[in-house]
């Protein structure tokens, strides 16, 4: 796995940690509170097929095609429903209201799941100081990146304890309960566990932190740059277009 | 010439804030030189961890109290040093080796220290290509550290503190988790710490495989130092001295056993049959066993043994019905069950006896597996465990040991008959390992079909009655713990060693 040569922690992803958040950052704010109409009929296909594209770049195969067909299911639908079926019924507009909910908010979903499974905390720490961004941000946040595969393993060992506990009986078992009680606990301990060793490793000096996280900008990071600030920057203009 | 040692506490006496239940220390002198290996003695709650703490500064940066005497390390005062100065001379190497990861992938974890420190990452890159090559883990750079076993991951918590080149190492039990060939490697990188001339302190109940290389003892109890050994006073204590002390053997060696504890080979009467499949048979996952008919001793307390990743917790579970991957079917009391049924037969004691509590307290948590919630049977049930006066009591605000043996209740409130336990006695004391092991004993008498998945020879020497190896997912057949057996179980242990010694080449 490792480089020959020189241990440097691999770079994880073709993407910098900066341009995923900037990807991120994009797609959330033209996807959800954009409309429907001028040059955002251009700036949101475009948009809804960057996931898909990123996904692919990382062979998640599998989910760039669950991604891909969701979005076109809705898309078709949707252009079903406003050519054929003019009537507005209850139905149709359940129908549409689906639609618009998944194309708004699939694509900033795929992304934040992009973002999280190919992200190294040690990549996003680099990533954010190079931004400027003060310890007291990512510290916190770095914790919460770091912490959401132990509690996801803590949670699937407590479903198993519910299973193993829950047959036979029949009085009702409020299973939010007994989910969320045990993995409070043991995330608490966790937590604190974390800490301790954290700071035993100098965690929070206030010397400048360095890192070997090799990041930085390349051609890939280019091309999805300028099509996220493209498209930002024809929003912005819509936006003011509309409003004068 | 005497030199200045490397840490010195001086009548040093700590206590825990009022809010905060555990027991602090008194009284404390202790000094340690360069090159040489101090281990801290003593059964649990005995003040052996707020000794580490006082050494790494977490007590009394982290943990709040009151701190009276001198304690210096590395010649800073550790009272007035913050914690980021004294990380840079000392390393910490943690019981648990889930929690004290920062970051997700194994390299970053060893950079994390100097990266902390403003280290140039040239300088970081040289530094962990030389911890790597010394501690033999270059095969673990650039993995995923949630796909490590628990051996692996500590083998990476070592390297990690090794990075910043620190003088004093403070290790808190750190043996607990791991299984033979993982205690041999933590022992290698122990003993080159003492080769290359730094300090190393470690509180530990298992005391057999870092016996060699301890220059100094400490024996604590109740929060005070109650004796002290010289390494070549300890390592000419038997077995039985240590145990006089309330300690953990010195050796692994096979007794001979007790004459009215020879269990006797297996009738077939006596017996239940295991047979596992794989749910899908394209399955490739490692996880995914096939065990054919292997007959268990139906009231006996059987050692399931093997490597890390030989697929004891996989066995487990599917016997547990919990297996994604498997399919159990067992033959039992003339009966044959399969799927939803083995979750009404066999109960899993969890090795994190935290993820299986979920009551407000212990009696409710007993009722809750019972089909017809009767308060006498569970409260007969919470007192033949010694949990009497606890009925009422949160789960979570008992002790480690009192947890399971609710855990244990539950089981049998529920009628279960088989009764698995996922390494019952890791970072217990010699007490609370006898405790574990005369609660197993009583369960026998109840009738119960045991399986301990176990690394820990002593607990196997106390209560079980056979052994069953477990490699590459293969079960082999269970052979009863008599003098043969001893000695076999005790070869198989030993055999794991000599892996680890290969590994490291």
């Amino acid at each position: 796995m490792s480089a020959q040569g020189t241990p440097t922690a691999q770079r994880s992803t073709i993407l910098d940690p900066r341009t995923k958040l900037l990807v991120l950052a994009s797609i959330s704010t033209v996807l959800l509170t954009g409309g429907y109409d001028g040059a955002l009929l251009v700036v949101r296909p475009i948009l809804s097929l960057l996931p898909f594209v990123l996904l692919l770049m990382e062979r998640k195969f599998v989910l760039a095609i669950g991604y891909a067909s969701l979005v076109a299911f809705a898309t078709a639908l949707q252009y079903v429903i406003t050519a054929y079926m003019p009537s507005f019924g209850l139905v149709t507009i359940l129908l549409l209201l689906m639609c618009g909910f998944a194309l708004r908010l699939a694509p900033g979903i795929a992304t934040g799941y992009y973002m999280v499974t190919t992200t190294t905390v040690n990549e996003l720490v680099a990533g954010l100081e190079r931004m400027h961004i003060p310890q007291t941000i990512v510290i916190p946040l770095a914790v919460m990146f770091r912490f959401v595969p132990t509690l996801l393993e803590e949670a699937s060992a407590i479903g198993r304890a519910v299973r193993m506990r829950g047959t036979g009986n029949n009085r009702g078992l409020s299973f939010l309960e007994y989910r969320l009680v045990p993995l409070m606990m043991c995330s608490i301990r966790i937590g604190e566990e974390l800490s301790a060793s954290a700071l035993t490793r100098g965690l929070g000096a206030p010397c400048k932190r360095t890192s070997i996280s090799t990041i930085g900008f390349h051609l890939a990071d280019g091309v999805v740059g300028a099509i996220c600030i493209g498209c930002l920057a024809i929003f912005a203009l819509q936006g003011f277009g509309g409003a004068l | 010439m005497t030199k200045t040692p490397t840490f010195q506490l001086e009548d040093v006496s700590f206590s825990y804030d009022s809010t905060d239940a555990r027991e602090g220390v008194r009284g404390i002198s202790i000094a340690g030189a360069a090159g040489k290996v101090i281990l801290l003695m003593g059964e649990s709650g005995s003040g052996k961890t707020t000794i580490t703490k006082m050494l790494n500064g977490l007590i009394p940066h982290y943990d709040e109290g009151e701190l009276s005497g001198r304690a210096i390390v590395c010649g800073l005062d550790v009272s007035t040093t913050p914690l980021y100065e004294i990380s840079q001379k000392v390393g910490s190497v943690f019981q648990n080796p889930r929690s004290q990861f920062f970051t997700t992938d194994t390299t970053s974890e060893l950079a994390f220290s100097c990266e902390n420190q403003g280290i140039e990452p040239d300088e970081i890159r040289r530094r962990i290509s030389h911890v790597a090559d010394q501690l033999g883990i270059n095969s673990l750079l650039g993995r995923n550290i949630f796909s490590l076993s628990g051996g692996e991951k500590q083998r990476i918590a070592c390297a990690s503190a090794s990075t910043i080149n620190p003088q004093l190492y403070v290790l808190d039990e750190p043996s607990s988790n791991l299984d033979m060939e993982g205690i041999c490697h933590l022992k290698n990188a122990i003993s080159l710490w003492k080769a290359e001339g730094k300090t190393v302190v470690v509180a530990e109940h298992r005391i057999f495989y870092i016996r060699d290389l301890v220059d100094h003892a400490v024996l604590m109890r109740e929060g005070r130092i109650v004796q002290e050994i010289s390494g070549d006073h300890l390592r000419e204590m038997s077995n039985e001295d240590l145990r006089s002390m309330g300690l953990r053997c010195g050796t692994l060696k096979a007794k001979a056993r007790h004459s009215r504890f020879q269990p006797k080979a297996l009738h077939s009467d006596e017996t239940f049959t295991v047979e596992i499949a794989r749910r899908s048979k394209n399955d490739t996952d490692p996880r995914a066993l096939t065990i054919e008919n292997v007959k268990l001793p139906r009231h006996g307390i059987t050692a399931l043994v093997g490597r890390n990743g030989a697929g004891k917790s996989t066995f487990s579970l599917s016997l547990s019905g919990l297996s994604r991957h498997n399919r159990a079917r067992v033959a039992i009391d003339g009966e044959i069950i399969t799927g939803k049924g083995l979750s009404s037969l066999s109960y899993l004691v969890m090795q994190d006896v935290n993820h299986q509590l979920f009551a407000e307290d212990a009696l409710e948590e007993v009722l809750l597996g019972m089909k017809n919630p009767e308060k006498e049977y569970a409260y007969n049930l919470l007192g033949g465990l010694g949990l009497k006066g606890f009925e009422d009591r949160h789960p979570m605000s008992l002790s480690g040991g009192q947890k399971q043996r609710i855990a244990i209740a539950a089981a049998l409130a529920a009628k279960r008959r088989v009764l698995i336990y996922d390494e019952p006695t890791s970072g217990l004391d010699l007490r609370h390992m006898e405790e574990v092991a005369s609660v197993m004993k009583r369960m026998q008498r109840e009738g119960l079909a045991q399986i301990i998945v176990t690394h820990d020879l002593e607990l196997i020497e106390s209560c079980c009655t056979h052994v069953v190896e477990m490699d590459k997912g293969r079960l082999g057949a269970p052979y009863p713990l008599d003098d043969k057996g001893i000695k076999r179980v005790f070869d198989f242990f030993n055999s794991q060693n000599a892996i680890a010694q290969e590994q490291r080449k």
